[in-house]
């Protein structure tokens, strides 16, 4: 067994540490507290060609896989950004450029992928519904067939990034949940073309405010009698479930490798903090109540760290991953909390002071236990899909 | 053209930085190594020329092993290939006998136009290119904000204190740059991925015809007699305002010849 990365991946991480070398904490910071998209390192990322790495070759990209994708995801992370990096790497790489690589018609990837690859137009995703979360076979918004055209109405909620896409994956049921059988038939997945449906005044949106993670707005989103052509279904009618498998396992794992660098960064942070500062005549890091639990979060990310490895290995294999995708998102989001809870207590008083970045990594890693599925269902997913035991629901 | 850009790998200035206690030369293992920052404004200004008249950049460095890194990092960015000058012996030289070792090797290798940075930010000499330039009887053309190649002609603009100098030479010559010139670029993944495919030569001191008796520590012309940590940052002067307060301030950087 050999564990070293592949030279693909460690040139990821070589690469984007070094664009990233050139923003620090406080940078992060300002995008926060003005609540602005980071264009600096998005440009840099994009001119670079870290944006397209998992792009096929032939429509401008590098050609590389979900695993170099999860290692530039926690890069960018670990460099400071924290949470904000989620979005940079999930919504336009993961949702937009992956699925389309994989579901794409020939003209859909023809007409996006090297726009994708570039940067140069981004993308969002909706599934979640006010009514369907953890539920997500559940959700109402209904594709009705008009000719040759298919009518959309429904409402979508917690859809990150509606702001500076151009097309957003939107799920929708063409079967009703009640009448479909299985439950995971009669999903589809339509390429919205975002501006044009807002003209259209079929799509309006509004942002939620919220606790953190503010580089990116994330929003209601109301669709209203919106008219698309068959042209843009993604992938088969009612057969959307297999586009949604391969949105959602990325997802985790790209927020799993998102998590895992705010969990190095909470790190870095705590630890620096814990050898430099000094009461009672010695640096707080020399008592074992302060240094024990930073030396539990080292163990717990070098462990989330393998297994998001593997679950990003097993996607680009080809291989069942929605197990190992699913532990790694529950190591490493779990990670993110426990190493921006020991950096806050570690700081002390001044966690709560906005001049430190601890509590700005604090309200991040909390969202991770969360989005986009929150521990309780990983946990139901290991108990009944891998244990067998019986289901509650 | 054939542009030879000399590169040298650097203590990370984030880091703690430290000589070592038995010979008094830098630890450079006690730092992670990082391309000299005005090396790669070299690296991108001879990026650019080839770029606007053709050629091969290759890059020369000498230091340890580890300085592969930095030659990577060179070639990651567009530079064709690289020497590597690499010799147990070279350990410890000062900048004489770094510019006649380099210079060596500069003459085996064949260049139209030698550039690198106007210092490093380790020995901070910034003697380098001068030294060069005479040891190869090639024009110096240092501190470039400004680089204008047309025949065999070299137009630089040169930065003083009051401004900058217009300088013309022919080539070949020696160019060192500074910060203003450019922007570097970031090595991009297919850069990153070719650059592990470069031919990357290294030379021993007698591939390079270097005389043994003229580098390394034993040989040096300059030596580091003693060494000590800085000391730790002084209180600082609180001038309150009560009225004079600008004349005051304006006293105290007089005093310490900042004004």
């Amino acid at each position: 067994m050999d564990f070293t990365l592949p030279e693909s991946a460690q040139a990821v991480r070589r690469g984007v540490a070094d664009v990233c070398a050139r923003y620090d904490m406080d940078y992060w910071q300002r995008c926060e507290t003005e609540k602005r998209w980071p264009e600096e390192v998005w440009a840099d990322l994009a001119k670079g060609g870290w944006l397209g790495l998992a792009v096929p070759e032939e429509y401008g990209g590098a050609g590389q896989g979900l695993l170099e994708l999860a290692v530039a995801t926690e890069t960018l992370s670990a460099s400071g950004s924290a949470g904000g990096s989620a979005f940079m790497y999930v919504l336009t790489p993961g949702f937009g450029a992956l699925t389309l690589a994989r579901h794409g018609s020939a003209e859909q990837k023809e007409a996006l992928l090297p726009k994708l690859a570039t940067g140069e137009m981004e993308t969002c995703f909706a599934l979640t519904e006010p009514d369907a979360g953890s539920n997500s076979l559940a959700i109402s918004t209904f594709a009705r067939r008009d000719g040759s055209d298919f009518v959309v109405n429904g409402q979508k909620v917690w859809i990150t990034g509606v702001q500076r896409a151009a097309r957003m994956l939107l799920v929708t049921r063409t079967i009703p949940a009640e009448r479909a059988r299985p439950r995971t038939d009669g999903l589809t997945v339509f390429l919205v073309d975002v501006p044009e449906a807002v003209r259209a005044g079929g799509l309006t949106y509004r942002p939620i405010p919220k606790m953190g993670a503010n580089t990116t707005p994330s929003n209601m989103v109301f669709v209203d009698d919106l008219r698309l052509p068959a042209s843009s279904v993604l992938g088969e009618v009612d057969r959307g479930v297999a586009v949604l498998w391969d949105v959602l396992n990325p997802e985790r794992i790209l927020l799993a490798a998102s998590a895992l660098g705010a969990a190095e960064v909470a790190l870095r942070v705590g630890v620096d903090y814990a050898k430099q500062r000094e009461v009672f005549g010695r640096p707080i890091g020399a008592n074992q109540a302060v240094a024990f639990p930073l030396a539990r979060v080292k163990a717990e990310i070098e462990l989330a760290r393998l297994m998001l490895y593997k679950a990003a290995w097993s996607f680009d294999n080809g291989l069942p991953c929605g197990t190992e995708a699913n532990i790694a998102k529950l190591a490493a989001s779990r990670a993110a909390w426990e190493a921006a809870d020991a950096a806050f207590q570690t700081h002390g008083g001044m966690a709560y002071s906005l001049e430190y970045p601890v509590a700005r990594l604090l309200a991040d890693a909390r969202i991770g236990r969360i989005a986009p599925v929150t521990e309780e269902l990983l946990l139901n997913h290991l108990a009944t899909q891998v244990l067998g035991l019986p289901r509650s629901f | 053209m054939n542009i030879v850009v000399c590169v040298k790998q650097v203590p990370d200035t984030a880091t703690e930085r430290k000589l070592r206690s038995e010979d008094k030369t830098l630890d450079r293992d006690a730092a992670d190594g990082v391309v000299n920052e005005l090396d790669e404004y070299a690296v991108e200004e001879a990026l650019r020329l080839k770029e606007a008249h053709g050629g091969e950049v290759t890059v020369l460095s000498m230091g340890p092993a580890k300085a592969t890194e930095t030659i990577r990092k060179a070639l990651a960015m567009g530079a064709d290939k690289a020497v590597h000058l690499h010799d147990d012996a070279l350990h410890g030289s000062d900048a004489l006998g770094t510019s006649y070792a380099v210079s060596q090797a500069l003459k085996k290798i064949g260049f139209d136009l030698v550039i690198l940075g106007s210092e490093s930010t380790d020995a901070r000499t910034g003697m380098l290119a001068a030294m060069l330039a005479e040891r190869l009887g090639a024009p110096q053309l240092t501190l470039a904000s400004k680089v204008e190649i047309e025949g065999t002609a070299i137009r630089v603009e040169r930065i003083t204190d009051y401004g900058y100098d217009k300088v013309e030479a022919s080539l070949p010559a020696v160019v060192s740059v500074v910060e203003k010139i450019n922007e570097p670029r970031y090595p991009s993944f297919k850069g990153i991925m070719a650059a592990k495919k470069k031919p990357v030569e290294t030379l021993g001191i007698a591939d390079a015809d270097i005389a043994a008796d003229q580098v390394g520590l034993a040989n040096s012309w300059s030596e580091v007699v003693d060494f000590a940590a800085a000391p730790p940052r002084a209180a600082g002067t609180v001038i309150k305002d009560e009225g004079d307060g600008g004349a005051r301030a304006a006293e105290f950087l007089a005093s310490k010849k900042f004004i």
